[in-house]
């Protein structure tokens, strides 16, 4: 069996985000960046279903400026074995990435993609559901428990007020969710092993993917910033106040 | 002592509801030492506003020969805060002096008050994009003023040195009220004596530090870390070595934890996890930061390649993100709190010279575990500056009061060996009430002497935090 995982490059997740003097966008300038949370419980689940023997091949996929192959790198420092590269400049977008995805699933007989449920620059969440429907495979979203038995992947996913569990037929997309797993720390013998793991590096046109960017981001704000709160004595001083300052009484 | 008190009367109105307290139920939690060590006794607490109101408070108090116990955070090790049992000593509690005055980029200095929290001094220097460096796990509640009097140490000791090194200019009251305003930002400044640094580490017994002008530094956007796995304390101490030059000198902590330690942490802190796939005796948490785009990462990995060939590297980890980075360091930060439900534990902050370290350990573990058998060393901490954390745990099953009843038997043992390899009973705590023995002990009469003359030029009626450290 063959996995695909998608990785993305994004701010690192404890990074306070500062918006561009020109409002256009993110500041990424000297700002720390790391593998999509996300994305890296996907990774560990592809590593984990690889070292039950399940598995024969983990390919990572990632779309960006050439710096995404560091954290390809890092993918492949955790377990996975080989990557491809496809060189971007821009932003890229939920359709454009699905589509992407879909040449290289059709190309590499992938029989199982897991991926993030999102990433956390722009929280999409559409990419694997895309994805889904352009292969028309089944999809398990925001999956927090996979088992793989034979053809059929079972996994358990968080809906609200419960958890619903689904039987897909493989090939299937797969998007994770936090409690899937705890992805393991990348060891140095295995970082250093990892540069030796083959990365092709093409272009979309080099792939056979078309595509126009259709997302015209108008501008990048900060969200109001949320008044301070404050202590009240007692349930008498906030009647007052909820009469007198806010006039809702 | 209500007769002495009421010399201070004249200043009630100014120092009002919030600097002039009677009131038991506010002053108790002053009074006591957090591990219950000590309990003072105590019947007005002083909260000035600034440095005039200390002023005036002193010089009526050395008129009048009233003692004063200066109080910060209160989260010194010490008991330097706690004033005696006789009732005979007011609190004067810095807290309410916590102003930032002025931040300068150019200079690349911020001036502060006394009370200001270290953390809040760290955030506004961080809003500026520059380093205040002192960092301690106090840091949420101790002051600056504080951190100053006890000369702290923290984490951050090997790149950027103590409070000592961290300070360019004070402001302090003096026993007879005089302000001695020190205030400068200078560099370099040889106009003789260097007084500032007396009231560094003088734990509030020379005069009440009311403000200082500290250093910053550009702040390391840029960082590594890295969990390495070595076999002993010297293979770290090689270590130390190679990450300094591999790094330019980037290198800002270099921490020793055991397996024991580990064990601790990963059974009792939430959020750990076992970090290598195998287990090992020792491991080092190091970490390199920079301003620039340094290739610290391409440093870091070289330092394992070169490090592992030389057979002083097992096994390691980089953290790959900040999340990571976080979980590294909370083996590290969670020793000190993972010891506690191991049930008694007797603690040492001591420093050797680097170069000692291992030997220090080796020693002091023999002898310790001769003395009570199948008690628990728990050896970690500032390894790149000789700064060794060497607490014993109880035997397991053993009687929690019994063990604790070796106290001084145990310190006695560990503190012969390091004063034996030129090494210090106390690295970063200081002396409060708790080591005033073992200053005599172990510091030449000539260096305890002076500090008697020191004292006594300084405070001549002994008003200033009496029965601490001298
Ligand atoms: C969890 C924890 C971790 C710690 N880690 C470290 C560490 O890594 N390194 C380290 O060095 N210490 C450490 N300490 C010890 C302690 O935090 C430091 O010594 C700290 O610097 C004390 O600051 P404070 O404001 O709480 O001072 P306090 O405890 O209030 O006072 C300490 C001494 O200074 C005097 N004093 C306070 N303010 C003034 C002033 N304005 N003028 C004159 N005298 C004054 C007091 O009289 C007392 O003698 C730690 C403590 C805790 C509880």
């Amino acid at each position: 069996m063959k996995i695909l995982v998608a990785v993305k490059r994004v701010i690192d997740y404890n990074v306070k985000i500062r918006i561009n003097s020109e409002r256009t966008a993110v500041e990424t300038n000297n700002v720390k960046m790391s593998m999509n949370p996300f994305d890296e419980i996907a990774v560990e689940e592809a590593v984990r279903l690889k070292e039950s023997g399940k598995v024969d091949e983990i390919l990572v996929v990632s779309i960006g400026q050439r710096k995404v192959q560091e954290t390809m790198r890092t993918a492949f420092a955790m377990g996975a074995d080989r990557g491809i590269h496809i060189s971007y400049e821009g932003e890229t977008e939920p359709l454009m990435v699905a589509k992407i995805l879909k040449k290289i699933v059709d190309n590499e007989n992938i029989d199982l993609v897991i991926m993030g449920k999102q990433a956390i620059d722009d929280d999409s969440n559409q990419t694997g559901q895309m994805l889904a429907g352009i292969l028309s495979w089944p999809q398990g979203t925001f999956i927090s428990k996979l088992e793989v038995v034979d053809k059929n992947a079972s996994v358990t996913r968080e809906i609200d007020g419960g958890l619903e569990t689904l039987k897909l037929n493989l090939p299937c997309v797969i998007t994770t969710d936090l409690r899937l797993n705890e992805p393991r720390y990348a060891s140095l013998p295995n970082i250093m092993k990892a540069k030796r793991k083959e990365i092709v590096e093409m272009s979309m046109a080099e792939l056979g993917v078309e595509y126009t960017n259709r997302l015209k981001i108008i501008k990048v704000e900060e969200p109001p910033t949320r008044s301070e709160g404050r202590k009240l004595e007692d349930v008498t001083e906030l009647i007052n106040i909820l009469r007198d300052e806010v006039g809702v009484l | 002592m209500k007769k002495k008190i009421e010399k201070l009367y004249c200043l009630k109105p100014f120092l009002g509801d919030k600097g002039w307290i009677e009131d038991k139920n506010i002053i108790e939690p002053y009074l006591l030492e957090e591990r219950g060590l000590f309990r003072g006794s105590s019947s007005l607490l002083l909260r000035p506003k600034n440095s005039k109101e200390v002023s005036q408070i002193l010089s009526i108090c050395n008129q009048n020969n009233i003692k004063v116990v200066p109080q910060g955070g209160r989260t010194g090790l010490c008991g330097g805060t706690i004033p005696s049992e006789s009732g005979e000593e007011i609190l004067i509690s810095m807290e309410r002096m916590n102003v930032i005055r002025h931040i300068s980029c150019e200079n690349f200095t911020i001036t502060v008050e006394a009370g200001c929290i270290l953390s809040n001094i760290q955030e506004e220097s961080e809003k500026n994009n520059l380093l205040f460096p002192l960092s301690l796990a106090a840091e949420g509640s101790c002051t600056i003023g504080g951190n100053l009097s006890t000369n702290a140490g923290g984490i951050n000791v090997l790149r950027y040195g103590m409070a000592r090194d961290l300070v360019l200019g004070l402001e302090v009251v003096l026993a007879n009220g005089e302000i001695l305003n020190n205030l400068g930002s200078l560099r370099k400044d040889n106009r003789g004596y260097n007084l500032k640094h007396l009231f560094v580490g003088s734990e509030g017994t020379l005069g009440i530090i009311t403000a200082a002008v500290l250093k910053l530094f550009p702040f390391p956007n840029n960082v590594e870390t890295a969990l390495l796995a070595v076999s002993s304390p010297e293979d770290a101490i090689k270590l130390l070595g190679l990450a300094r030059s591999a790094s330019a000198d980037l290198l800002n902590a270099f921490e020793l934890i055991s397996r024991i330690g580990m064990e601790m942490v990963l059974r009792h802190m939430p959020g750990t996890k076992e970090p290598l796939e195998k287990q090992y005796k020792w491991y080092v948490l190091l970490e390199f930061s920079s301003s620039a785009k340094n290739n610290l990462r391409e440093q870091m990995e070289n330092l394992y390649v070169s490090a592992s060939e030389k057979n002083l590297v097992l096994d390691g980890i980089i953290a790959e993100s900040t999340q990571q980075r976080k979980g590294l360091w909370l083996l590290r930060d969670g020793l000190s709190e993972a010891q506690k439900p191991e049930g008694g534990s007797i603690k040492h902050d001591v420093s050797v010279p680097i170069d000692c370290v291992s030997i220090f350990i080796e020693k002091a573990t023999k002898a310790v575990e001769q003395h009570i058998p199948r008690s628990r060393v728990v050896a970690f901490g500032h390894l790149g500056d000789g700064n060794i954390h060497f607490n014993v745990s109880q035997p397991i099953n053993a009687d929690t009061n019994d063990f604790l009843g070796k106290w001084n038997e145990i310190n006695e043992i560990v503190f012969d060996i390091a004063q034996n390899l030129k090494g210090s009973f106390s690295a970063e705590h200081g002396i409060g009430k708790l080591k005033r023995e073992e200053l005599k002990k172990y510091n030449s009469s000539i260096e305890v002497n002076l500090m008697h003359s020191i004292k006594k030029s300084f405070d001549p009626n002994n008003i200033l935090n009496p029965g601490k450290v001298l």
